[in-house]
């Protein structure tokens, strides 16, 4: 933030998914840090202090992505950051959960292409 | 002797009023004894009668216990099946929505990853190439798609009492849709345009998922089937809020190839695909409408079309303000 660019943070376990995706955030002007589990993640977000999160759902490590959704929400320094959930898990009762959990939006990632990202992104951070 | 025995016999006041006494007592006793004869028989005839229709009715009955017998073993057989049937609904519905996320997840790699080949964003492409890595990702398009309506299918195998109403911004959900849909709409050149009354639209009572899916398929439906250069517009009337069921009217118009008079009557059939849009669009699984038209009539509103062959379609769907509380 210091220099400017506004920070991604991205918690994904799927290694090509994240890697394009981070591509494409860098590629964009993004600062872009990465979480490849749940615990990684409810330990990093708060450390890297993102302008936004990016989550999947289905994680490695025992805490899945609810799990770190409800820790980012209920620590002071990190509830407020916006959280899309980004899944390819895409039933109703996950995307309910996921809204009441706090995530401002829940994307399919199959439905979405990474430009629909950005302007998603956009929009909502600026 | 015997002559004047005889004479002396009848002439006789005495002997005459025994013989007639005797004469009409034998004649009572006769009649008597013939009716408790006859009332006998009458008595053993209905007798007889009574038990032939004691052994008709235990006839009767020896064939309804069996029947009964039946009916039970069949219905012990239905219940059975009908066990089986919803554990394998069950199975069905882990199944598709376990395989729709391993599927959905290398799609969405490849998905990404021609997108931004195609735009350069992995280097240099000339526009032969980017033509190419474009028919792939409509591709992968098509199978995601699949995918998707897959899963919406399982999911409308719910009952109404699965659908949870909750008061309803329509306008912003159809700016979400609408977000949704925006990329198909700018590569085919097709405008979206929401038309909506200058006071607005109330809020209305909706299972908002399964509206959405609604407003999907529809506004889906439109974009494909309108030709480039095309417009689709969704119009919010406030028209039926002051009928006696105060309703949001919505209707999505399209330019686009039309349905014609011949397959009117199917548009909302299971499965069902009009032979234009199959040629104009090969893949699709003909369940869209099928799926719309049920939600609409769970949510107690009614969906009709009016359209003329490659002269554009306009679907009207109707949603009650309120819904019964159960």
């Amino acid at each position: 933030m210091a220099d400017g660019k506004k920070k991604i943070y991205i918690v994904e376990d799927d290694e090509f998914l994240r890697s394009l995706n981070a591509k494409k955030l860098e590629g964009e002007g993004y600062e872009v840090v990465v979480a490849v589990d749940g615990p990684s993640a409810i330990t990093g977000i708060p450390e890297a202090a993102p302008d936004l999160v990016f989550l999947d759902l289905l994680l490695p490590g025992g805490k899945d992505g609810f799990d770190v959704l409800t820790s980012i929400k209920a620590d002071e320094k990190t509830k407020n950051i916006p959280v899309i959930v980004f899944s390819n898990l895409g039933q109703t009762e996950d995307i309910e959960k996921a809204r009441k959990l706090g995530a401002i939006d829940f994307l399919v990632k199959a439905n979405f292409t990474l430009d629909d990202v950005v302007l998603k992104i956009k929009d909502i951070l600026k | 002797m015997l002559p004047a025995l005889s004479f002396a016999f009848i002439t006789e006041p005495g002997f005459m009023i025994v013989f007639v006494i005797f004469f009409v007592l034998a004649y009572c006793l006769g009649y008597y004894w013939q009716s408790r004869h006859s009332r006998v028989s009458l008595l053993i005839e209905e007798a007889n009668f009574k038990t032939d229709q004691i052994a008709k009715l235990e006839k009767v009955n020896k064939t309804l216990e069996d029947t009964n017998r039946q009916l039970y073993a069949k219905e012990l057989e239905l219940t059975m099946a009908n066990t089986h049937l919803a554990s394998l609904e069950q199975a069905k519905s882990k199944f598709i929505s376990v395989t729709t996320h391993q599927l959905r997840t290398p799609l969405a790699a490849v998905k990404w990853t021609l997108d931004m080949a195609a735009k350069g964003d992995l280097g240099v492409v000339d526009e032969e190439q980017k033509k190419f890595l474009n028919k792939g990702l409509e591709s992968i398009n098509r199978v995601i798609s699949i995918v998707n309506d897959l899963l919406k299918v399982d999911s409308i195998n719910t009952d109404k009492d699965d659908y949870q109403f909750k008061a309803l911004d329509i306008l912003k959900l159809l700016e979400d849709v609408f977000f949704e849909f925006n990329n198909q709409a700018i590569s085919k050149k097709i405008s979206l345009i929401i038309e909506k009354p200058d006071k607005g639209v109330p809020l209305v009572e909706v299972d908002d998922d399964k509206i959405r899916m609604v407003l999907e398929n529809l506004i889906d439906n439109a974009i494909k089937y309108t030709p480039d250069g095309g417009k689709v517009t969704v119009r919010l009337s406030d028209s039926k809020l002051n009928s006696a069921v105060p309703a949001l009217e919505i209707s999505v118009i399209d330019s686009g190839i039309g349905i014609s008079p011949e397959d009117s009557g199917k548009i909302f059939h299971k499965f069902f695909r009009a032979a234009n849009a199959i040629k104009k669009e090969p893949d699709g699984s003909g369940l869209g409408l099928f799926i719309a038209h049920d939600i609409i009539e769970k949510h107690g509103g009614v969906v009709w079309f009016e359209s003329h062959p490659g002269d554009g379609t306009t679907f009207f769907f109707t949603l009650p303000l309120h819904q019964k509380k159960v």
